[in-house]
């Protein structure tokens, strides 16, 4: 069976920088990986260069077997195949939540107004925000407007979804009500690549975990090996400095989504 | 020293004709100069090099040039190509060609304002570049562009003044025509400058009052 995500070679840099030096990984149909790991480390960049947000240097990249680097598909063909979730959300500001998560539906995908508007309530239901549905996004706290990005992203209805830091521009006490809305969706069965500082909710839902550090993939497990037992001193030296914010839970084996 | 503004009282007329002639060149321009700029303005940040060079090199030619030698270029220059056109005509093409060069700037500024991370959302939503820049990007970057645009309008009422150098009975050239006849300069050009406050004035209170309703909306 084809893979959903497939990278091989990756290598991209930034003038002189190289962010990544040659990263290859594959990621099933279904299954949700989450990529941790210091600043710098490249994450960012793999999922930007997976939506096709930045040009690669050199590599391959397969979506459902078909490459996807360079420029044979357009950003529509693309658009079914991967969503992408912000760090800084980018709802379109001038538009209302409905309208928000309706344009492309009507402009990308051909749905007439009321097609769109009926998948756009689904949406706004799944994520809990039917009562927002004609407010502007500045009205909106961080989290419900990364929810509307999330169910934006969701009417495309992508067979991916990419992930970036969804919960790190947010005030701790809105990080939450994100997590459970990706965690949902992770039951669905729907693949995913979500790039996280949260380890606990790394550990909880992803059934592999990636560590990234220098522009590569150092070490690729489940989460009860990358998280718990990491067998790189350098995945060992990043998790030793995130135990002082997220306590003993993050190196006990529970809640674990394979145990 | 006496000032005695009932001197103008018989050319009141006179002003009020070159008023109008003031405004109707101002309102023309600045329609002409807003279209002609926003082609410039959007072929500046359309991603063709060639197109873009063109653009800029437009812009920079005409902001660093002196209005009344595009006025004298157009309208005096151009006959010996064999384009004759009337004063009043050559007049509305040099304010609005002036006009374009600014506005281009405006509207490449305004679309550049508007944050990257909605270029890149667009993209992955599916839109294309074009449907990104008319419902995403535009409607963004006119809001960004107003209050610029409404001293671009300002200042192409306060240089319509020179105008006046191609003969044409503006305002500024009835205030010369006044002088002459009845030796008032003080008060002739007082009044002409108070007209002139008095308009742009209008495009200040008119602007606060479209921004602020856009605001609500």
């Amino acid at each position: 069976m084809t893979e959903a995500i497939e990278v091989k070679n990756l290598h991209k840099s930034y003038g002189d920088l190289d962010v990544l030096k040659g990263v290859s990984l594959s990621v099933r149909e279904g299954e949700v990986v989450s990529v941790i790991g210091p600043s710098g480390s490249g994450k960012s960049t793999l999922a930007r260069c997976i939506c096709r947000l930045e040009e690669i240097n050199s590599g391959e990249i397969y979506l459902y077997g078909q490459r996807i680097d360079g420029r044979k598909h357009s950003n529509k063909a693309l658009s079914s195949m991967v969503g992408m979730i912000f760090q800084q959300f980018n709802l379109f500001p001038h538009l209302s939540v409905l309208d928000n998560i309706t344009l492309t539906s009507v402009k990308v995908r051909g749905f007439s107004k009321e097609k769109a508007e009926d998948l756009a309530k689904d949406l706004l239901a799944k994520v809990g925000l039917s009562e927002k549905m004609y407010a502007r996004p500045r009205q909106l706290s961080g989290g419900q407007m990364q929810r509307v990005a999330i169910a934006r992203a969701l009417a495309m209805e992508p067979r991916i979804m990419l992930f970036d830091e969804p919960t790190s521009a947010l005030d701790p006490e809105l990080v939450g009500e994100v997590l459970e809305v990706i965690a949902g969706l992770a039951e669905t069965g729907m693949t995913m690549m979500i790039i996280t500082h949260e380890m606990l909710f790394a550990k909880e839902v992803s059934d592999r975990v990636l560590f990234m550090d220098g522009g590569g993939i150092v070490e690729d497990g489940p989460p009860s090996q990358v998280l718990v037992h990491p067998s790189h001193v350098r995945t060992q030296t990043f998790l030793r400095r995130m135990l002082a914010h997220f306590g003993e839970q993050l190196t006990q084996n529970t809640a674990s989504r394979e145990g | 020293m006496n000032l005695d503004f009932t001197t103008l009282v018989p050319y009141l007329h006179m002003f009020w004709v070159g008023v109008l002639v003031t405004i109707k060149a101002s309102i023309l321009a600045v329609i002409l100069g807003a279209v002609m700029g926003t082609i410039v303005g959007a072929l500046r940040v359309l991603p063709i090099k060639p197109l873009k060079a063109i653009a800029s090199a437009y812009i920079y030619v005409i902001r660093g040039t002196p209005l009344l030698i595009q006025l004298f270029l157009i309208y005096f220059g151009l006959p010996s190509l064999g384009l004759n056109l009337p004063a009043f005509a050559a007049g509305i093409v040099g304010l609005s060609v002036n006009s374009s060069g600014y506005v281009g700037e405006i509207v490449r500024g305004g679309i550049e304002a508007v944050p990257n991370g909605q270029w890149e959302a667009s993209k992955v939503l599916g839109l294309s570049y074009f449907q990104t820049m008319r419902y995403i990007i535009l409607p963004q970057a006119i809001r960004n562009m107003l209050p610029a645009f409404g001293n671009e309008f300002v200042t192409l009422i306060k240089e319509s003044s020179l105008l006046s150098t191609l003969a044409i009975t503006e305002l500024t050239m009835v205030g010369q025509q006044v002088r002459s006849v009845t030796y008032a300069s003080f008060e002739t050009f007082i009044l002409v400058g108070l007209i002139y406050l008095v308009l742009t004035s209008f495009i200040g209170l008119g602007l606060s009052f479209v921004e602020k309703k856009w605001q609500v909306n």
